[in-house]
């Protein structure tokens, strides 16, 4: 799990209704925050008091909510609400320029998928996990993460693929018997991707205990369809010979007769040889009587 | 090229002999032309451009790809003015890698580049190029590279087929300098002075945008438009179509497009499947290859179609590109377990060659392609099954050299498709040794005339022609 954060970029959280993820997108923010990074949460599905329960106070505070939940239309008009609406939220946060490490989390990418175009989503995720890499004045790059959580039922197959070719990590939840497990892919740029599969449980203050491997009362099932596959299985011709069978296909006469010579000097033969050879052996029915061409007749 | 080299010669000769014969009046047999002259006037009918030969087929410009490998399954090289569009892998690894050689050869060979990107730098892109193999130390690393997969079993000596022992495989090593295309190693990176000496342009498309991500900016056309007029600019102003004399040499400029179709372009067709804007890229490649048409270019798209929804809309960017081949890794997916395809990568289909200037593809028979990544070299081979032993493997090992075609057993049925010039390539081989003691030529289709007006011989099988490409029907015979 330690991966999901040091690798930087956009990391793609997927949760379904059995395995939500909310807790874990808060225990990663718990852990980037004791870490000293600056947190920015951009809330949109669940208010601010319920998104800060579980937190102390020192991690409360080193959050800053932009809070898109209360009043996301801006129907009140008092001014709290952010200007823009989600899509102006967004830019916003790209054009933050404080130093230092920052983790950008969003909860969650269904609800703003909702609200903006999709390609507009992808080009801010872009831009965002981009500006602070690369900020003005030849400063050494800061890792800049942004945390998305995304249901996936929501959609079709199309934001999750576009979102997910985005993502550098993608981790998706699932799990059996009550114990939650991450599947996280991660896409090193220009390396081939790394699968691996975490078993975790969430404290009650949003830390994260990582498990070794599966509870012990389920049994994972054996696929009997992942043995591997023998090519020489269903074959039509004899591939294995065996000691008799080879011992008789090396002394079997081969009707074109010829001496290793020949060969040799067939195989040498190139540019170089200006003269040409012929090379004669007689065969067991040849005739060599040059005078009488009937002698081999049986009259 | 050997036609304009007699006729040199010829006016050579002509005209020093007119020359001799009357200085003052001028015979209507003087032939006025080109004088033999190793350099390139202004009239010599053939541009000579650096890094372009005349196909051999239909004498069309080709530019190299980068990988000689796949310059030979394309009939020998991208020709000038088409596009080469590249269906991205799903982790677009090796995509960019072709993509990066496509560069780093234009590079090599002094050809201006336009790097048009969505998600990285341009700058960047040029900095990961890889390093050209010379001459004196690649042969050392390809011998290296192939010793160390040579099985023992590929140094049988042949008993019954003693004479193909000295045909060549196929040929995936470098060859003499100043040739058409380069190797390069993918593990080490293009040297800075290189880089800095070719001249580029760049097209980051986050920067294009407005500041202000509005949403009318993210319409469809905004980002392809741009690029188009980018382009545009580039080849009018670099005078590329011919508009303005160049008074230097000619050159060409390679357009590499890097993820075209993605969101990040503004393109919804990877996110939804009736989406409003669906002519958006079909009309950009279409207004592209008019572009192209007309100016000394050539262009690599690269796209991710495993994400484009709508599978209408990959029918048409095929029908409107020119040459398109698609990647297939095997990362993640269960042939990656598979042992027959252990010692490959992944699948490339060549999916569509272009009639250019012709009646005919130029199609390689063979269809079972598979690329691997060496430690530094990427090469394509023919998917050919090497599992088998002693004498099955002597037959499969001529059949192979001789006919081009694989020979592959595979654990699913052979997909056939209706018999067409295009498609005899992939014919399963059962019974290979009776196969070989006698073979049953039977045509599955009439004999058809080439372009070129030969007559393609009734009986017998056709062998060894043109290296690889074979325009009889099937040799062997199909199983029932």
């Amino acid at each position: 799990m330690e991966s999901v954060l040091a690798l930087g970029g956009f990391v793609l959280l997927r949760d379904s209704v059995e395995w939500e993820g909310r807790s874990l997108l808060k225990a990663l923010i718990k852990k980037s925050a004791l870490c000293g990074e600056q947190v920015h949460i951009l809330g949109c599905e669940v208010s601010e008091d319920e998104f800060r329960e579980g937190f102390d106070s020192s991690i409360n505070s080193r959050l800053i909510y932009h809070d898109l939940f209360r009043d996301p239309l801006n129907w009140s008009q008092t001014g709290e609400a952010l200007p823009g609406g989600p899509l102006g939220a967004l830019q916003a946060m790209c054009r933050r320029t404080h130093p230092g490490p920052v983790t950008i989390a969003l909860d969650s990418l269904s609800w703003l998928l909702l609200h903006i175009p999709c390609t507009a989503l992808c080009q801010a995720l872009g831009a965002l996990s981009r500006q602070h890499a690369h900020p003005g004045g030849g400063s050494p790059a800061e890792p800049v993460r942004v945390l998305g959580l995304f249901h996936e039922e929501l959609h079709g197959p199309g934001p999750l693929g576009a979102l997910s070719s985005l993502a550098q990590t993608e981790v998706t939840l699932s799990g059996t018997m009550g114990q939650a497990s991450a599947h996280i892919l991660s896409r090193r740029p220009r390396q081939r991707p790394a699968h691996q599969t975490q078993w975790f449980s969430i404290l009650p203050d949003f830390s994260l205990d990582l498990q070794g491997g599966p509870p012990l009362e389920s049994q994972p099932h054996a696929d009997p369809h992942t043995a591997p596959v023998d090519p020489t299985a269903h074959v039509t011709f004899n591939l294995h010979l065996s000691k008799k069978e080879r011992e008789a296909k090396d002394s079997l006469t081969l009707p074109f007769q010829f001496s290793s010579e020949k060969q040799q000097a067939l195989l040498r033969a190139g540019p170089s040889q200006a003269t040409s050879h012929i090379f004669y052996e007689p065969d067991a029915y040849d005739d060599l009587d040059q005078e009488d061409p009937d002698d081999d007749l049986d009259v | 090229m050997a036609a304009v080299a007699t006729c040199g010669t010829g006016a050579g000769s002509t005209g020093s002999i007119a020359a001799a014969a009357s200085k003052n009046n001028v015979t209507s047999f003087q032939r006025k032309g080109p004088r033999a002259s190793g350099t390139d006037s202004g009239c010599s009918r053939l541009v000579s451009i650096a890094g372009t030969r005349p196909s051999v087929r239909n004498g069309q410009l080709l530019v190299s790809t980068g990988l000689p490998a796949l310059d030979q399954l394309l009939g020998g090289g991208l020709a000038v003015g088409t596009v080469l569009l590249i269906e991205e892998d799903k982790y677009n690894i090796y995509s960019s890698l072709v993509f990066k050689y496509f560069l780093a050869e234009g590079i090599i060979n002094g050809h201006t580049l336009l790097v048009a990107s969505a998600k990285e730098d341009p700058a960047d892109i040029l900095q990961e190029l890889p390093a050209p193999l010379l001459d004196d130390n690649c042969k050392k690393d390809f011998d290296e590279d192939v010793c160390n997969d040579k099985t023992p079993d590929s140094n049988i000596k042949m008993k019954i087929a003693w004479r193909y022992q000295l045909l060549p495989k196929m040929e995936s090593g470098p060859v003499s300098s100043s040739r058409f295309g380069h190797y390069y190693d993918a593990s080490k990176r293009m040297p800075q002075e290189l880089i800095e000496a070719s001249k580029w342009h760049g097209f980051f498309f986050p920067e294009k945008l407005s500041s202000t991500l509005n949403i009318e900016s993210c319409s469809l056309t905004h980002g392809y438009r741009k690029l188009l007029q980018f382009i545009q600019n580039v080849i009018y102003e670099e005078g590329f179509d011919g508009s303005s004399p160049q008074k230097k040499q000619k050159n060409i400029l390679r357009i590499g497009i890097q993820s075209l179709g993605s969101p990040l372009w503004g393109d919804d067709i990877c996110c939804t499947e009736n989406c409003d804007n669906s002519h958006s890229l079909t009309k950009f490649l279409y207004v592209l290859r008019g572009l192209l048409r007309t100016s000394l270019s050539a262009c690599i798209i690269t796209m991710p179609t495993h994400l484009i929804q709508n599978k209408a809309v990959i029918a048409r960017v095929t029908n409107l590109s020119d040459t398109v081949v698609g990647l297939e890794s095997f990362i993640g997916s269960e042939r990656e377990t598979n042992p027959l395809y252990k010692d490959y990568h992944g699948l490339i289909h060549i999916r569509q060659i272009p009639r250019l200037n012709n009646l005919i593809y130029d199609v390689s028979d063979v269809k079972d392609l598979a690329f691997k990544l060496k430690r530094k070299l990427f090469t394509i081979e023919h998917f050919a099954w090497s599992h088998c032993s002693g004498g099955a493997f002597q037959v499969i090992a001529i059949i192979t050299r001789v006919t081009g075609l694989p020979v592959c057993n595979r654990t699913s049925p052979p997909t056939f498709q209706p018999p067409s010039h295009l498609t005899h390539g992939t014919q399963v081989l059962h019974l290979a040794a009776t196969a070989f003691a006698s073979r049953l030529v039977r045509h599955s289709e009439p004999l058809k005339q080439t372009g070129s007006g030969r007559i393609l011989q009734a009986a017998g099988p056709r062998l060894w022609h043109d290296g690889r490409r074979q325009e009889a029907p099937g040799l062997l015979a199909i199983p029932p």
